[in-house]
């Protein structure tokens, strides 16, 4: 059963189409990997996905219900978070706090929306940090507060956008295994990496994008190893 | 005799590390391609080269001086001269005044009207589009403008970040053609950061690939060519 | 908590204050900083809450003091019902001036308020048939609680106070609630709100549409106390100004903050007024560099005003 249709999304800008047609299903449970070399068109994708842009053609379905064209704040009512490759904390609250926020979307009380912030905070790692103002923070844990915030509005899809980003070598395993733990609870997730060890270790499956088209859907085996991708990523003499 | 010479090179921005004992070297007039997946710290390394960055630790030296730390400006004055990404020329002035402002520094400054000339030689665009408006030229002649304004400086090194960034393949033949002749006719040895792989290992005499701010690999082109090393750094373990 | 114990305080020795004092220019002065703190903290719901800096916010204090004004004048009805009239209207040009947030950014949305404004200021200046043009209105004094014409400072005071309180009130609301934090996080990154199912263009609204209701009553009740409705100064630039900066001053974003800038903003005013008498423009031209002075001093001392610079000591 799909959980998320995307149907020939196209989107330019000026002179350059960043998303060309891009169409595939992501059934329920699934972890999806987005992969592509700079400017494929995988970030423009998820602003598509959630509602930030809106596409010139084609349309987006979450359960059948049409997600094209609504804003974003709708979108996410509806059952889609996302987080940011450029962190983006609400630095003038503490960390429960900003959870909280992403608790509030379903959550209308206020004390009931602080023990579930509590709860995810624990489940990110960082329940410890709960007072602390969010500027405090270091990037690992402000990646696992993104997380923790996104997770409290009880998405039933979670785009993550370079979880691992500028995230240093030892602290990946972490956050790897709480991608896991959050796929293996039932979340369904789409994941743009450029850390091609970390998407094979997670993903069940890989979409590749180069110049805005879908080149690739597949086992990520199977990816890797297409010829169209090693050529997009590396060249044509690469291609075995 | 190695003219540039990059050692253990640690830089962050703020607690965020980039680089992690990154190294590289070059030769006198060499063509070096630096090449890595996205995030991998490829602009942070030369940005610290020219001095727009400072490194928390390690060395950069240049004809025998320690040029870690040192300025951008200064620096230009050594003989490094940057091409930054996107070209970034003032698009309100006219080629020439953007080409002009390239020989800024003390060293290149009283020689700007021969340089000018020669490169005129070089480059028949530059005196053809001389009072024309940076902005209403296209990429193609954008870069070779910026190219044109970076050897202004007189550099014995030149650094450009992504040549071929949005060009059409008969501009990145043009632009792979000048590299080609500035080396070759002038002696001027050149460091470029580019994505396509194949493309830059075609142009270059050597290639230096880095991985999550490491330095992995550092050989002669023809090594890199076909790699299976290389393919496994970008497209992660084929074999799973 | 420490504001707590500090609103209290201030409620209390203002309660009590009437009681005490006798005194007209000093019962005259704490209506004042009353009404200017209670305008702070209606102009702090949509600038310190929100996030929406706004320099237009005489316009709604401007319907006000108008609504109250011409119900008495022109219609000879209470002007209690100018209150609730220019409260409405207020909300609709709020509603405007929301939908201006929603397409400006930054200085050209503080930009955009002026201009509305000054767009009221012009129309009540010359619309003589209606307005009395640019000679203003003067209020009628009718005694009767009902007719707001009450010569009693004291119940001044504790009239002034009770709105005060509201305005306290409905900022510790904005603090504490569901719809508190969502607009904090909208005031802090808009997008990432967004993300998260916040409604931010409607929480905008909403947010200045009450805090122009709030000021439109201060501006009624003004009238009233005061006397007299010039629309240069009912609808001046320099009025919001006062209210942006007595909340700046006293802590943006804070409950309290307001009434304690207040209480520092028409203090030095009165001051001001005392030393050199009358409005004469060179009048105007002080308070500027004063406040500018005071604004520089603050931001480099105490970011976070008043309340802040208490919190921390």
């Amino acid at each position: 059963m799909s959980l998320l249709r995307v149907r020939g999304v196209t989107k330019r800008f000026g002179g350059i189409t960043a998303n060309r047609g891009i169409t595939f299903d992501v059934a329920a449970g699934e972890l999806v990997g987005i992969i592509g070399p700079n400017g494929a068109g995988k970030s423009t994708l998820f602003e598509c996905i959630s509602g930030f842009y809106r596409p010139d053609d084609g349309a987006v379905e979450l359960d059948g219900t049409r997600l094209t064209r609504m804003s974003p704040d709708r979108v996410c009512r509806l059952g889609v978070a996302r987080t940011f490759q450029k962190l983006r904390p609400f630095q003038g609250l503490t960390v429960i706090e900003n959870v909280m926020v992403g608790a509030f979307t379903r959550i209308h009380d206020v004390r009931h929306a602080r023990e579930q912030a509590h709860e995810w905070l624990r489940r990110v790692g960082l329940a410890e940090k709960a007072n602390a103002h969010a500027r405090t923070l270091s990037t690992g844990q402000r990646k696992r507060l993104e997380l923790a915030r996104a997770l409290a509005t009880q998405p039933r899809l979670l785009l993550l956008d370079e979880v691992t980003g500028g995230v240093d070598q030892r602290s990946i395993p972490g956050l790897v295994e709480l991608v896991r733990e959050l796929h293996a609870g039932g979340l369904t997730l789409l994941v743009i990496e450029h850390n091609m060890r970390v998407v094979t270790a997670v993903a069940q499956r890989i979409i590749a994008l180069h110049m805005g088209e879908v080149i690739a859907d597949g086992a990520p085996g199977a990816v890797s190893r297409d010829p169209k991708v090693v050529e997009a990523y590396l060249g044509q003499a690469y291609v075995a | 005799m190695t003219q540039l010479a990059v050692e253990a090179l640690d830089v962050a921005y703020g607690d965020f590390q980039v680089l992690w004992s990154a190294e590289l070297e070059m030769q006198a007039g060499e063509i070096v391609a630096v090449l890595g997946p996205n995030g991998a710290g490829k602009s942070t390394l030369v940005n610290t080269i020219s001095g727009l960055l400072r490194p928390r630790s390690g060395t950069i030296t240049f004809e025998g001086e320690r040029i870690d730390g040192m300025p951008a400006y200064r620096a230009a004055g050594e003989g490094i001269a940057h091409v930054l990404e996107r070209r970034r020329l003032f698009p309100f002035l006219t080629v020439r005044d953007n080409v002009l402002l390239g020989a800024h520094n003390p060293r290149a400054r009283p020689h700007r009207e021969q340089t000018l000339a020669r490169l005129e030689a070089l480059l028949p665009l530059l005196k053809a589009r001389r009072t024309q408006l940076a902005h209403t030229l296209s990429g193609g002649e954008q870069q070779m403008v910026a190219i044109a304004r970076g050897l202004m400086a007189r550099p014995k090194l030149l650094m450009i970040d992504e040549p071929f960034l949005g060009l059409a393949p008969r501009m990145v033949q043009e632009i792979g053609a000048l590299v080609r002749r500035i080396r070759d006719e002038q002696g001027i040895s050149v460091l470029f950061i580019e994505q396509n792989v194949e493309l830059s290992l075609r142009l270059a005499d050597r290639g230096v690939v880095l991985e999550s701010g490491r330095t992995v690999l550092s050989a002669p082109s023809a090594e890199l060519l076909r790699s299976a090393e290389v393919k496994r750094i970008f497209l992660g373990d084929v074999a799973l | 908590m420490k504001t707590a114990a500090g609103a209290v305080a201030f409620f209390a020795i203002a309660g009590l204050a009437p009681l005490v004092v006798g005194d007209a220019f000093l019962l005259d002065s704490l209506v004042l900083i009353l009404i200017w703190g209670c305008a702070a903290g209606a102009w702090n719901i949509a600038g310190g809450y929100a996030g929406q800096i706004s320099l237009g916010h005489s316009a709604f204090f401007g319907l006000g003091a108008y609504a109250a004004a011409l119900c008495g004048v022109r219609w000879n009805i209470s002007p209690w019902y100018g209150v609730a009239i220019g409260a409405a209207l207020a909300m609709g040009a709020g509603t405007v001036i929301g939908f201006l947030a929603n397409r400006l950014r930054g200085p050209y949305f503080v930009i955009a308020t002026i201009a509305v404004s000054q767009v009221l200021l012009l129309g009540a200046a010359r619309w003589r048939g209606f307005t009395a043009g640019s000679e203003g209105i003067p209020v009628p004094f009718r005694p009767g609680f009902w007719t707001l014409g009450i010569p009693d400072k004291r119940i001044w005071v504790w009239l002034v106070l009770a709105l005060a309180l509201l305005v306290y009130l409905a900022q510790v609301y904005l603090e504490r609630s569901r719809r508190g934090f969502q607009l904090a996080a909208v005031r802090e990154d808009e997008d990432a709100a967004l993300s998260l199912g916040v409604a931010a263009r409607r929480l905008k609204v909403v947010a200045i549409a009450v805090s122009a209701a709030f000021t439109a009553v201060c501006g009624a009740l003004w009238a009233q106390y005061v006397g007299f409705v010039d629309p240069l100064y009912v609808f001046s630039v320099d009025l919001s100004v006062r209210f942006a900066l007595a909340a700046i001053i006293g802590g943006l974003g804070t409950a309290l903050g307001p009434f304690l800038g207040s209480v520092l903003v028409t203090t030095v005013e009165t001051w001001l007024r005392a030393q050199f008498g009358g409005l004469g423009s060179h009048l105007i031209g002080l308070y500027l560099i004063l406040y500018g002075i005071a604004l520089i001093v603050m931001v480099r001392f105490a970011p976070q005003g008043i309340v802040g610079w208490l919190r921390h000591r």
